[in-house]
């Protein structure tokens, strides 16, 4: 076989990360020889899942050179030996941590070139069903749909009037822009509070909508109405009662695992453990090829590098995070509420601004828990798996922990914490926060198809990308085609 | 809804393909896909993924095979393979007593990184170059004549005794074929024991660690949502592919 020092490589990509993994799925039908190495030993890059041992390598490497954006991770496990299996830690690999959970709307281009790629066949995706507020030491569910909020007893007349006039109102937004465009730099909470009357309590739901991880101060109009529009519309796409998904087995981390292995199908050469190390631009010498230094000491030719953003600037946002695990299946919060909808793996619990507190500190920023239930293969039955999130400050960590206390507090059967990771995570760029949004950013899809347009020259054509026949061999994957023997 | 004859329930069931390079896993896959040999077969490009049947008695397992060939220098592969894999076929050339340490090794690191109770097959490979193939029974629906014309075999060229490997799998509780790709020897019979071994309660699209030990009474697919269709319409003609 050919050594990769002398082939002439089309496209060198560094890192497995989704944006970097979803470019070798575009390519994966191209005939360009691709090479797609990642400087870590797992797949996935800020976008990975981790068993409990492979979490405990991580957090032993964060802080150093790799993994990159992370830092500050600790991690507490309980010492509990009880006899309740649902009480105690199971073995590493009944877990399946994931760094991405991001949520998936239903509308989000991504699910349709998932399905128009053909790789959607290898992902099992689940319902983001239900969204809770937290308030006051209770859960409130947030009104799925305009129903819904007829029925709330919580919302007195006059403010249903209201919220049914701005829901009429934002999923039309682009075509009403007489009434927002004076507000653009408008706070969403102010325009709310000043064009529908909204009180404080509606306000929260409406920002809930948004998944800002900012101020209510910094949730601005232009920011907000398109996100609150796509969380309306998303809603019954592919059912009733739910408007996003997430793949079973470590949301993105899957999605990525999926994506190289159909670059590897495809005829990408695949190394983990090595990174680039440094590139000489083409010249005239290198036949217009750039020469990348492999951390394995390989130089390899190619026609393109694509490695991640350099430009880790100390001005990027950083969020807060803890993964916990908790000792509960938390049925109640996955419960199904509309007919025929599917069983929620994933719920939603918001913490407006203000809902907790520490020493000295109160909580400026939104929270916000995503609780993972078995189903979605990353614990074991009897156990949830919560990830919380929060922009970073001094006292973060503190709130965070707060925060997660405050919600099991609200449980009736009172679940205890098994285990907790806590990191923080910076953006990947200061003019780029996509690693960070909590709902998957279709902006990322556009970046894959410039890198994907850059790899295929003059033959790019915007019709063909992520637009591939099943493989052969696949023609018999129809299982409802009884073949009759 | 009802047609004729109630299709048996059909599953589909991830396999990874592992083993020293020139072992022989493409072929004994193309054997069991399409019933071909190609002599001198080219080393495998990348990857390659196949799909096939399997009908048992009492359902229909559709195996997703994944063949990390070509790769195997990188071990890069393999770990997004066996990622929720329920079965791998470790294949060794039984000419060749390398190629088992290698098949210990992979077998090694599927019981340490793989979903626990994946089903491991071992395969010795190449049975046409001992000169015991005549004793061997190849499937009917496999025999294409070519079988029983018989190699000019002047020598055995086995280097591992059925008896070495055969212990070892029992030791590590994995299953254990010797096939002929090249004559079709046995490869049928090494998917349908997989097919066999791989318990009730991992199938039904669930896979990996969290699905087997899910009580028996719920069903999976009520958190799974249909990308292709509304739930509502995703009934047999739903499905807009």
């Amino acid at each position: 076989m050919e050594p990769l020092t002398e082939t002439k490589w089309d496209a060198v990509i560094s890192g497995t990360g989704l944006k970097h993994s979803l470019l070798a799925l575009a390519l994966s039908r191209s005939n360009k020889k691709i090479l797609h190495v990642d400087q870590n030993k797992y797949y996935g890059d800020a976008e990975a899942a981790f068993s409990l041992q492979e979490v405990d390598e991580w957090v032993e490497k964060v802080g150093g050179e790799t993994p990159e954006h992370f830092r500050n991770a600790s991690l507490w496990k309980t010492t509990s030996e009880s006899s309740n299996e649902s009480e105690k830690l199971s073995f590493s690999r009944a877990y399946t941590l994931t760094l991405s959970p991001q949520i998936i709307y239903t509308r989000s281009k991504l699910l349709s070139q998932l399905v128009t790629s053909k790789v959607y066949r290898q992902l099992e995706f689940q319902a983001v069903g239900n969204w809770w507020i937290l308030a006051e030491n209770t859960l409130n569910r947030l009104p799925n749909g305009r129903e819904d909020i007829f029925q709330d007893k919580t919302i007195d007349n006059r403010s249903k009037r209201g919220l049914m006039k701005f829901l009429k109102f934002v999923v039309d937004y682009e075509n009403q822009t007489e009434l927002w465009q004076p507000h653009v730099d408008s706070s969403l909470a102010g325009f709310l509070s000043s064009q529908f009357q909204f009180p404080t309590n509606l306000q929260n739901v409406i920002c809930a909508l948004t998944l800002s991880l900012e101020t209510p101060e910094a949730t601005k109009v232009n920011w907000s109405l398109p996100r609150i529009s796509r969380h309306l519309t998303s809603i019954g796409v592919f059912g009733p009662g739910f408007g996003a998904v997430l793949p079973k087995w470590g949301g993105g981390a899957d999605i990525s695992q999926v994506a190289c292995r159909a670059g590897a199908v495809g005829g990408g050469i695949y190394i983990l453990g090595t990174g680039v190390r440094e590139s000489t631009p083409s010249s005239e010498d290198t036949d217009g090829l750039t020469q990348v230094h492999l951390t394995n000491e390989d130089v390899v030719k190619t026609r393109h590098l694509i490695q991640p953003l350099q430009t880790q600037s100390t001005n990027a946002k950083v969020v807060s995070k803890i993964i916990a695990v908790v000792s509960s299946s938390l049925t109640s919060l996955f419960k199904n509420t509309v007919e025929g909808s599917p069983l929620a793996a994933v719920s939603v619990i918001v913490f407006p601004v203000g809902t907790v507190d520490v020493e000295g500190a109160s909580q400026n920023t939104p929270i916000y828990i995503m609780a993972h239930s078995n189903e979605t293969g990353e614990c074991p039955p009897g156990q949830c798996v919560l990830y919380a999130t929060m922009l970073q400050s001094e006292r973060s960590h503190e709130l965070l922990d707060v925060a997660v206390d405050a919600f099991l507090a609200t449980l009736e059967d009172k679940p205890s914490l098994l285990y907790k990771l806590y990191y923080e995570q910076q953006a990947e760029a200061e003019s780029s926060e996509t690693s960070l949004d909590l709902a998957f950013n279709d902006s990322i899809l556009d970046d894959v198809e410039s890198m994907w347009r850059i790899v295929m020259g003059e033959e790019a054509d915007q019709a063909m990308f992520m637009r591939f026949e099943d493989r052969e061999g696949m023609n018999n994957d129809d299982d409802e085609i009884d073949e009759g023997y | 809804m009802a047609e004729a004859t109630a299709p048996k329930p059909s599953s589909s069931v991830k396999l990874v393909l592992l083993g020293e390079a020139a072992v022989g896993k493409s072929s004994l896959v193309l054997r069991f896909v399409n019933n071909d040999f190609q002599e001198n077969k080219e080393p495998t490009i990348g990857a390659a993924f196949l799909t096939q049947k399997c009908n048992l008695p009492t359902r229909t397992i559709k195996f997703e095979i994944w063949d990390t060939a070509g790769q195997e220098r990188f071990a890069s592969l393999a770990p997004m393979y066996y990622r929720n894999a329920q079965s791998a076929l470790v294949v060794y050339d039984l000419t060749k007593p390398t190629s088992l340490i290698k098949a210990k090794h992979w077998v090694a690191e599927l019981q340490r990184q793989a979903s626990p109770g994946i089903v491991i097959a071992l395969v010795g490979n190449k049975l046409d170059l001992t000169n015991e193939t005549s004793s061997s029974n190849p499937l009917g629906e496999d025999g294409d004549g070519e079988a029983a014309e018989g190699e000019d075999a002047d020598g055995d060229a086995r280097k591992i005794s059925t008896a070495e490997a055969k212990s070892y799998a029992e030791e590590e509780g994995l299953l254990f074929f010797e096939t002929s790709a090249k004559l079709g020897t046995n490869v049928t019979e090494v998917f349908t024991a997989i097919a066999n071994a791989i318990p009730e309660t991992s199938l039904k699209g669930a896979r990996g660690p969290g699905a087997s030990q899910a009580s028996a009474g719920r069903t999976e697919d009520q958190s799974r949502v249909n990308l292709t269709g509304p739930r509502d319409n995703a009934s047999k003609e739903g499905c807009g592919c």
